[in-house]
């Protein structure tokens, strides 16, 4: 399960990094990438679209209500309606597997489910594992093995990851790998992931 | 001003060393923000009508349906209404949403005058106006008086089909139009500096009023250098319409219009002498840019052959443009001459890799081949090749590789360390993924003698010193060495009041764990802080350059691959890789050989699976996708050992070069697994078959 | 995608007047939105079915399972009772694409999936299936194409599942009928723009699997570029009742080689009465293939699927395949 068990609150404090207009001041400190101006919590406003409906998401623990066509993916709603651009979109297609996300403990593909179709279901992302300073294991190994080059997969791999370890904490080399088997990575880090993966399994899983 | 050099791997805390990513945490949890995550109030999202057809003109053009749609803001036509490849951009549009965004581009009505089309190299080639100026070169005897006196000759045909960059985050950019003159940019690019001065024209401001921003991005491989058509496009809608825009080209635009690496059709014929000496080589190559006819691959890529006939020329197709990929022509020269080399050597039972040593002139090459038959166990390869009747065969083959990566432009960097003891480093530069940034941190916090959190390193803006693009391996040999600069000017500065405070000679001190002490008399020592607090007011500030003594290019690269052929189903699967990579100086172990790994990754997709696929009739792509356009997965993947084979002091560039011998030496481990040499790529299911049925 | 509008239904009732108003039906959604978001179906609404109760167990009966057309991939893939008893269907479902697709994708929605030939996929190319006048893959590139049924469009069918049901024997289950499995898939020559027997406003409620292969010695094999993801270049799916060390019946279904499932009545005479072999086993996958009209590029697929019939067939006889 998440490491952020509880929900609303604590999880929004901490969990978004801003970038707001032209006061960006975007700089890097030991590798949190952090602005200067951070933006209250609401969404931004996007008008209203026509045969726009309500669609609730519980996402990390905490519950949005959004305005939007029920066309929209699941994906999309969570990168520009939430700011959650934690999951990528890449494929667009389902065969990438850089927006997965898990969904009621099972990892899908966000670019191909419809965020209303996203409804009365738990939603967890990269965001939600973690964070820079309060990494989960995973991620923590990811870093440690260097698991990541331009690092646009590694959060469906590291979510991939976290999914097969919640199931099997000691999940081996090969069935690692069938679990990542939906993920594409370009730079190649495919073995670095596995051991970071089997690293994380021996220090505890997907804590 | 003593002279510089590289700290000591030995003495040293993180140079050479292997230290996570600084900006690990931030990607692994979702912090980082790419271009494609920036979202901005009152953001809008712009997409881009392309032709469908691969060769046409737009007689008319009908944006009416588009400016009309509610919550569309701004519509852009001023771009060339002549398609000579499908996915040529006619229009684009900004809007509320991107669903209407696509839902515009949709209602935007062209009457087209459709031309005939080319879209294959093998079409191409037999029209001769489509055929660039050959590139000739000749060398010694004429190979045609020699081949009867050779003790072998082979001649065949060898094909590598063109291949795509397939960056995950696509190219693109969010463009804030500030009145009456600013723009900041967000932009996926390789170059935030190079790309300054296009933005500036595309909007029509001073280059200076222009931030380019890339703090993190999504891979390149060269295809992203400037911000291009689709910088054009999002400048000018963020303009007319007053607010920021984003365009992040589709998977599908990506595919056909972001670039791509020119295929190569070679006809061949070579010869050996009995001593496995190459003696005469006569080879003609063709290959498409796409709209051009330009060609570059060097043949006989890393080898002297005394007798020598080269021939080579440009296809113009009715495809998308190439552009640099990843070691540009030098995977494909590679996949065709290893082959070359590797037919002859067993052609004349010889070792391959003796062959390699003896008709090559490298040195450090020699000891890589050495070095790597060792690491693979090269004794206990196919005697035989194709051996035996089982089901899956086992064989190993080699290849090597030479690449530049050198320095690029020089750059500059500012150091800066405040009274308070802070310290940072700005430079300009931009990390793709090679893990920039952190040895930008790891080398100040070595000449300061403090632990790397206590550096602030700041990269990605164009308003940081000037920092060369990122391509042809020149960052970090151009990068490192202006940060080393500067570090070094800091350091030296800041010993300075040191040797004042401390009454001791500033040769005397050593910046270590976050004190200065005196070696002589280690009991003489004062903290980091302590002595920043006396600094002048201001602290330091210093600007570097790059050093040329501290980078060299030229590496050589020798790669072995074991592979088991399912000689059933024609189905390839690596085993184990070992590259052996002349690395020069390294700045950081761990994220050196993740370039050598994703290089060999590179190599073995360009094997197995990349291929571009056009469709002659309908002049369309047909794989325009990551479902069709494959690369290989998390079941492919094999045992891959990196080694820094380093040669020297110097820092040296290692992005490129670990991808191309890899795909030539899967391929000639495939012929000494079965016996069956596949001389077209990539080795599907679907050449085993036809080399089988071929040799039937 | 067009604007659509978003139907939950509460029954199969509604669902199905819902469709016949020309909604899309959706249950996993992955094919659906593949198909909406190239334009390929603009439906005025989508109807989901998962708002519907039911349809989502696996159930063991007298006459052998039944499977809820909602269920997914991966319920079918991790069904203990399924694994024991259908081996092959645990098989062919455990080979479904990717995990992040079959936690979603459901049996329902892979029965119905539209080919995957990158000319039907062009949204900007009419091909027969789309109501055109050809089938560019004869003059195109025919790589991935149909060796067996083929014509006047060469398309393969998608679904291993598909494969399963044929091989066991399953009946279609729809809220109108029941449709025996073999009379469920449709060859172009019989319907161009279809893959299936389902009228329209017809929906899969379920898979009834007969019991009568139940326990039969099985074997999926697929052969893929890309053993990660991929789709398959063909696949055999080969269940064989063993009368002591004889084969006293067999079935062998073909996937990825023709425009529907593929039952081999060929390759299974060359195994009934016989003591599996590899001699046998090439035999068969030889008989398999003995119909093949290949394309201008897609040969290779004969000796292929020649392999891949003769490694099932060794596989389910347990026997060594090298």
């Amino acid at each position: 399960m998440p490491k952020e068990e509880s929900q609303t609150n604590g999880f929004s404090r901490r969990q978004f990094i801003r970038v707001s207009g032209a006061a960006v001041a975007a700089s890097t400190v030991a590798g949190t990438i952090i602005s200067a101006k951070p933006k209250p919590d609401a969404a931004p406003t996007v008008p209203a679209a026509q045969g726009a409906i309500d669609v609730t998401l519980k996402v990390n623990g905490k519950t949005h209500t959004l305005n939007v066509q029920p066309r929209v993916t699941l994906l999309d709603a969570l990168r520009e309606r939430l700011e959650i651009t934690g999951p990528k979109r890449i494929c667009d297609r389902g065969s990438c597997g850089g927006c997965t996300v898990i969904k009621d403990g099972k990892t899908v593909y966000a670019c191909m489910m419809l965020a209303v179709d996203a409804q009365n279901s738990d939603i967890l992302t990269v965001e939600g594992m973690g964070t820079p300073e309060n990494m989960s294991v995973v991620q923590a190994k990811f870093v440690e093995h260097d698991a990541l080059m331009c690092g646009f997969c590694t959060p469906g791999f590291v979510t991939s990851v976290h999914a097969v370890l919640e199931k099997n904490p000691n999940a081996t080399d090969a069935e690692i790998r069938r679990a990542c088997a939906g993920n594409i990575c370009r730079c190649g880090t495919f073995n670095r992931v596995f051991e970071a993966a089997v690293a994380a399994a021996k220090a505890g899983g997907s804590a | 001003m003593q002279d510089v050099r590289w700290n000591d791997p030995e003495s040293s805390r993180y140079l050479g060393k292997s230290v996570p990513r600084l900006d690990g945490p931030g990607k692994v949890t979702g912090n980082a923000k790419y271009t494609f995550d920036i979202v901005l109030p009152g953001m809008l999202h712009a997409k881009v009508l392309r032709s469908p057809h691969a060769n046409a003109r737009v007689a008319n053009l009908d944006v009416s349906g588009a400016r009309n749609m509610p919550g569309v803001r701004a519509v852009f036509t001023d771009l060339p209404q002549t398609a000579r490849f499908a996915g040529a951009e006619i229009a684009a549009v900004a809007a509320d949403t991107e669903e209407i965004a696509r839902d515009a581009i949709r209602a935007i009505k062209v009457q087209w005058e459709v031309e005939p089309h080319v879209v294959s190299t093998r079409r191409g080639m037999r029209d001769s106006a489509r055929v660039g100026r050959p590139r000739e070169a000749t060398r010694g005897q004429d190979p045609d008086t020699l081949w009867s006196s050779a003790a072998a000759v082979i001649e065949a045909e060898y094909y590598c089909p063109v291949r795509e960059h397939l960056s995950l985050e696509t190219h693109g950019l969010v463009v804030q139009w500030q009145e009456p003159d600013r723009a900041t940019v967000w932009l996926s690019t390789q170059a935030v500096h190079g790309s300054r001065g296009e933005l500036a024209g595309a909007l029509g401001i001073p280059q200076q009023n222009v931030e380019v921003i890339c703090e993190v991005m999504g891979g390149g491989f060269g295809s992203k250098f400037g911000p291009g058509v689709e910088g054009r496009i999002a400048s000018a809608l963020s303009k007319m319409t007053g607010k920021p825009v984003k365009l992040m080209l589709e998977r599908y635009d990506e595919q056909v219009a972001s670039g791509n690496a020119p295929d190569a059709l070679m006809r061949v014929k070579a010869a050996m002498s009995a001593d496995g000496k190459l003696l005469a080589f006569d080879s003609q190559i063709w290959g498409t840019p796409g709209n051009g006819n330009n060609s570059g691959i060097p043949m006989p890529y890393i080898y002297t052959v005394p007798n020598q006939k080269t021939w080579q020329a440009g296809v113009s197709t009715n495809t998308g443009g190439a552009r640099a990929w990843r070691a540009p022509n030098c995977p494909p020269a590679s996949f065709l001459m290893e082959s070359v080399v590797d037919e002859l050597a067993n052609k004349l039972g010889l070792d391959p890799v003796k062959v390699r040593q003896i008709n090559q002139g490298s040195e450090i090459r020699t000891k890589q081949l050495e070095l790597g038959a060792q690491m693979i166990g090269w004794e206990n390869r196919n005697k035989t090749p194709g051996a035996g009747s089982a089901r899956y065969k086992r064989g190993m083959g080699c290849a090597v590789a030479q690449w530049g990566g050198g320095m690029g432009q020089p750059c500059n960097c500012d150091v800066k360390i405040g009274n308070d003891g802070s310290v940072y480093v700005g430079i300009g530069t931009q990390d793709l993924g090679t893990g920039t940034r952190t040895y930008v941190a790891t080398i100040v916090a070595e000449d300061l003698g403090l632990p790397l959190s206590r550096v602030r390193a700041d990269i990605g803006r164009s308003s940081l010193p000037f920092a060369t693009g990122s391509g042809g391996s020149v960052t970090s040999p151009s990068v490192a060495p202006a940060v080393k600069d500067a570090s070094m000017k800091a350091q030296v500065r800041l010993l300075e009041t040191a040797a004042t405070l401390m009454s001791a000679q500033a040769s005397d001190l050593e910046l270590r764990d976050g004190k200065i002490a005196s070696k002589s008399n280690p009991s003489n020592a004062m903290t980091f802080d302590q002595v920043c607090a006396k600094l002048p007011p201001g602290g330091i500030a210093v600007s570097g350059t790059t050093l040329a003594s501290l980078q060299q290019g030229g590496v050589a690269g020798a790669q072995f691959v074991e592979v088991e052929v399912d000689t059933w189903t024609g189905k390839i699967q690596p085993i184990k890789v070992v590259a052996v990579q002349d690395c020069g100086y390294v700045l950081n172990k761990l994220t050196a050989e993740s370039q050598l790994i994703g290089g060999v990754i590179q190599g073995l997709c360009m094997a197995l699976l990349e291929d571009r696929k056009m469709d002659e009739p309908t002049g369309r792509m047909l794989n325009p996708n990551m479902e069709m356009y494959k690369v290989i997965g998390s079941l492919e993947v094999p045992e891959i050992i990196p080694v820094l084979y380093e040669t020297h002091d110097k820092v040296a560039g290692i992005g490129e070069p670990a991808v191309i011998p890899a795909a030539a030496a899967c391929v000639n481990a495939v012929y000494n697994a079965t016996g069956v040499r596949l001389r077209t790529l990539p080795m599907t299911p679907k050449r085993w078959f036809e080399a089988m049925e071929a040799t039937q | 995608m067009n604007n659509f509008s978003w139907i939950e239904p509460k029954t199969v009732a509604e669902a199905v007047t819902a469709v016949k108003n020309g909604g899309a039906p959706m249950s996993g959604g992955v094919e659906l939105l593949c198909l909406l978001k190239e334009h390929l179906i603009q439906p005025p609404s989508v109807v989901n079915l998962k708002t519907i109760p039911g349809m989502r167990s696996i159930e063991a009966v007298a006459g052998g399972m039944k499977i809820g057309a909602l269920v997914t991939a991966t319920d079918v893939a991790e069904s203990t009772v399924i694994r024991t008893d259908y081996a092959g269907l645990h098989q062919a479902a455990a080979s479904i694409a990717c995990p992040q697709i079959r936690n979603v994708g459901t049996v329902g929605g892979n029965l119905c999936q539209r080919p995957r030939c990158w000319y039907y996929r062009d949204p900007e190319i009419k091909c027969l299936k789309r109501g055109g006048q050809a089938c560019y893959a004869v003059a195109g590139n025919n790589e991935y194409h149909a060796i067996l049924g083929g014509g006047p469009c060469h398309i393969v069918h998608p679904s291993d599942l598909g494969s399963a049901f044929l091989a066991y024997g399953a009946t279609v289950v729809t809220n109108e009928r029941q449709i025996p499995i073999n009379q469920f898939f449709v060859l172009p020559k019989d319907d161009i723009l279809h893959e299936n027997n389902l009228r329209a406003g017809e929906l899969i409620t379920g898979v009834d699997v007969a019991a009568d292969w139940k326990g039969a010695r099985a074997a999926f094999y697929k052969a893929k570029e890309r053993e990660s993801f991929d789709w398959a270049l063909s696949t055999a799916l080969v269940l064989l009742k063993m009368s002591g060390s004889t084969v006293a019946d067999a079935r062998v279904v073909l996937g990825g080689v023709a425009p529907v499932p593929w039952r081999s009545a060929e390759a299974e005479n060359a195994l009934k009465g016989k003591t599996v072999s590899d001699t046998v086993a090439i035999a068969a996958g030889q008989a398999a293939v003995s119909k093949a009209t290949p394309m201008s590029e897609n040969r290779y697929k004969v000796p292929l699927t020649a392999n891949v019939v003769r490694i099932a067939v060794l596989q389910a006889a347990g026997l060594k395949a090298e």
